[in-house]
């Protein structure tokens, strides 16, 4: 909209500046705001104060029932002020456990509208793990409700949407609203900074950044579907609107083709402006003329600088497990993906390793990328197409993921998408009855372990010193908490979600096995045995077993190891309705 | 981050209860309901270490004007004696609009 033409309206009334509370009960019909595990239920973050940090009576997330254009709804609002709106275990369970919640309204017939407003850095460094696989349980539900109900979201700032929560919450949700002044970003601008260097970010520079990842370049590059003011009448019609439509039956991260091809024709040597690629991005048309030649470079490319690929354990496990060579691979040299069969059952492993020759510079080294995330979903949906209607095989993610690319690039030609697209088929492919096991043989960080593994059925993980699952790096963390590494280690002994050690993840409860005893650079041909009786027993489980994550919060483990969230969500249900 | 407790003599009951605030940058979440008994009994946590002998003169100074038996608790951030006046006087306001 125009701002030059649009008839001065002095009713307008600002939504930014309301808090996370008054937000929720704004976009709920008048009167019918009704608090779910309110401030005096006391829900509060157990593992803040262990660290030296002031917790709050809600953890900064409001869940409020009510109505919407006279339906049932709940409204979930993210508190920015407090902690950023960081993803913390209380605060993350109240979503997904409030999104469960609507799921099970639907099965019965009852027809709950879910709303997100979205003010969040990501996950809380303070509680780490504790936040990661409550976003994942986010992803997770989100992808389950969707062909029951539109989820909408909307992002108004100012603090934006950030993180994990860029990927499973905005990436994944049927309708995104934006105000010019919200930001959808999955790097903080910080991070990419620290992590590349000034060069590829200079994290003060504001307006560019407003450039590159605001609500007004969101929506005309088609990473949001909506542009409003910021103004509660206009949010709300644009809220009421979506649910008028209906549910989409095509969504942003299920359109794997059609951002392949965008992202081919891109020159990923230059400095992209963002307001180029608008046009293009947001019809889906790609300019063929610039396809041609950017095939032309990447061909010339290929023949002429070849640096051979490093060792990792994600190839070493890749190839010994399907029986086939990394490098006879088709597709992009990045994701590899084989089919073998396994006790007479086919399997189809999928590994992300590093490509010296990326096109994309900040993706060399084995990080989700632009071009991974769209490829993992690729190879994912190939094999739901095939057995469509015949015997599932099961998807082994085997997972050695330093981290998702930090880039500017990457911002741009929307990294939250790419990593979205990839949760999007790993959920789909397991709620569609494919036993989807994550085997992780390395690191497993942040976004990247969110979009390569996070969704699976089972999680499995050899124990070894130099398997780690965590959301950030030391340096980058420390920076961001402004807290120095020896804080950290500090923190990470009191509360295993900060800790980076694979036994402190264990404690967790969300792992189905911590496999000892196996030689993980060099596995010989009995650990390659043994890994794939565990693989074996991990796909009959889950062909008998749910298709959500909930075993992650039934284990005997997680009865103590995620506490706060088995708390939260029977506190939920029990003030449900 | 520091907890400190502070304790008052009461006379007058109140039956709502409020919450106001956000513990944010500058800024504190309150919580306000009756107690028990003629007490009133005061909560801080604050990130703020060694500002008691400050938190206990705002308190002093409320408890001359208001004499009601209640639990508060206090969540700073940094919060200024002022802004926590404020916050205070906006419980007080919400409870009156209640009672």
């Amino acid at each position: 909209m125009d701002n030059n033409t649009q008839p001065l309206n002095i009713a307008t009334e600002s939504f930014i500046e309301l808090s996370g509370r008054e937000r929720a009960q704004a976009v709920l019909d008048a009167g019918s705001f009704r608090e779910l595990i309110g401030p005096f239920d006391r829900m509060t973050s157990p593992h803040l104060p262990l660290q030296g940090i002031v917790a709050q009576s809600d953890d900064g997330v409001i869940v409020g029932r009510g109505t919407i254009d006279g339906e049932p709804a709940v409204a979930i609002a993210l508190e920015g002020a407090f902690q950023g709106g960081g993803i913390g275990e209380v605060c993350g369970a109240k979503i997904s456990g409030a999104l469960e919640q609507v799921l099970r309204d639907h099965e019965k017939g009852i027809k709950t509208r879910p709303v997100l407003l979205l003010e969040t850095g990501g996950v809380r460094l303070q509680e780490g793990n504790y936040g990661l696989l409550a976003i994942a349980e986010i992803g997770a539900a989100i992808m389950a409700l969707r062909p029951y109900t539109p989820v909408v979201s909307v992002i108004s700032g100012m603090i934006g949407c950030y993180g994990g929560m860029s990927i499973c919450a905005a990436g994944l949700s049927s309708h995104l609203i934006m105000t010019r002044q919200g930001r959808l970003q999955l790097n903080g601008s910080e991070v990419i900074e620290q992590e590349a260097g000034i060069q590829e970010m200079d994290a003060s520079d504001r307006s560019r950044i407003w450039s590159m990842v605001g609500g007004e370049q969101r929506v005309a590059a088609g990473f949001a579907d909506t542009l409003v003011n910021d103004d509660i009448h206009e949010i709300n019609e644009a809220i009421h609107d979506v649910f008028r439509q209906g549910i989409r039956e095509v969504t942003r991260t299920a359109q794997v083709d059609r951002y392949l091809a965008l992202l081919a024709a891109v020159d990923a040597n230059t400095l992209i402006v963002p307001s180029s690629i608008r046009e293009s991005w947001k019809s889906g048309i790609v300019d063929q003329e610039n396809l041609q030649s950017q095939l032309g470079a990447q061909q010339a490319q290929a023949n002429d600088s070849v640096v051979e690929a490093p060792i990792t354990r994600g190839r070493t496990w890749f190839e010994a497990l399907s029986g086939q060579s990394a490098s006879a691979q088709q597709g992009i040299a990045s994701v590899l993906c084989a089919d073998t069969e396994l006790e007479n059952q086919q399997v189809r492993y999928i590994s992300v390793v590093p490509n010296p020759n990326a096109r994309f510079v900040r993706a060399r080294q084995g990080e989700i990328g632009l071009e991974e995330g769209w490829n993992i979903a690729r190879s994912i949906r190939e094999a739901i197409e095939a057995d469509k209607d015949g015997e599932k095989r099961a998807i082994v993610a085997i997972v050695d993921v330093p981290s998702q690319a930090y880039g500017y690039r990457e911002e741009v030609l929307g990294i939250h998408l790419s990593c979205g697209s990839a949760v999007d088929a790993y959920a789909s492919a397991r709620l569609a009855g494919h036993p989807v096991i994550a085997l992780i043989v390395g690191n497993a960080i942040s976004g990247a372990f969110l979009a390569h593994g996070m969704q699976a059925n089972r999680l499995l993980a050899l124990d070894d010193e130099k398997v780690t699952v965590q959301v950030m790096s030391k340096q980058s963390a420390a920076r961001i908490t402004r807290r120095s590494i020896e804080q950290l280690n500090e923190a990470a002994t009191k509360v295993p979600g900060a800790a980076y050690d694979i036994r402190s993840f264990a404690k967790l409860g969300a792992l189905d096995q911590l496999i000892e005893g196996i030689e993980a650079d060099q596995p010989q041909d009995k650990d390659i045995e043994r890994i794939q009786q565990y693989l074996i027993a991990a796909i009959a489980e889950t062909r008998q077993g749910p298709r959500d994550l909930s075993v992650r919060l039934t284990s005997a483990t997680a009865a103590t190891g995620r506490a706060s969230s088995i708390k939260v969500r029977q506190l939920l249900a029990e003030q449900w309705d | 981050m520091e907890i400190i407790h502070l304790q008052y003599p009461a006379k007058q009951t109140l039956t709502q209860r409020a919450h106001i605030g956000v513990a944010g940058s500058g800024d504190l979440e309150l919580l306000i309901e009756p107690s028990t008994d003629n007490q009133a009994y005061i909560q801080i946590s604050t990130s703020a270490n060694g500002f008691e002998d400050i938190w206990r003169a705002v308190f002093d100074r409320f408890f001359k004007i208001y004499s009601y038996a209640v639990k508060i608790e206090i969540n700073d951030f940094g919060a200024t004696p002022g802004v926590v006046n404020l916050r205070l006087t906006q419980a007080m306001e919400v409870l009156r609009d209640g009672q």
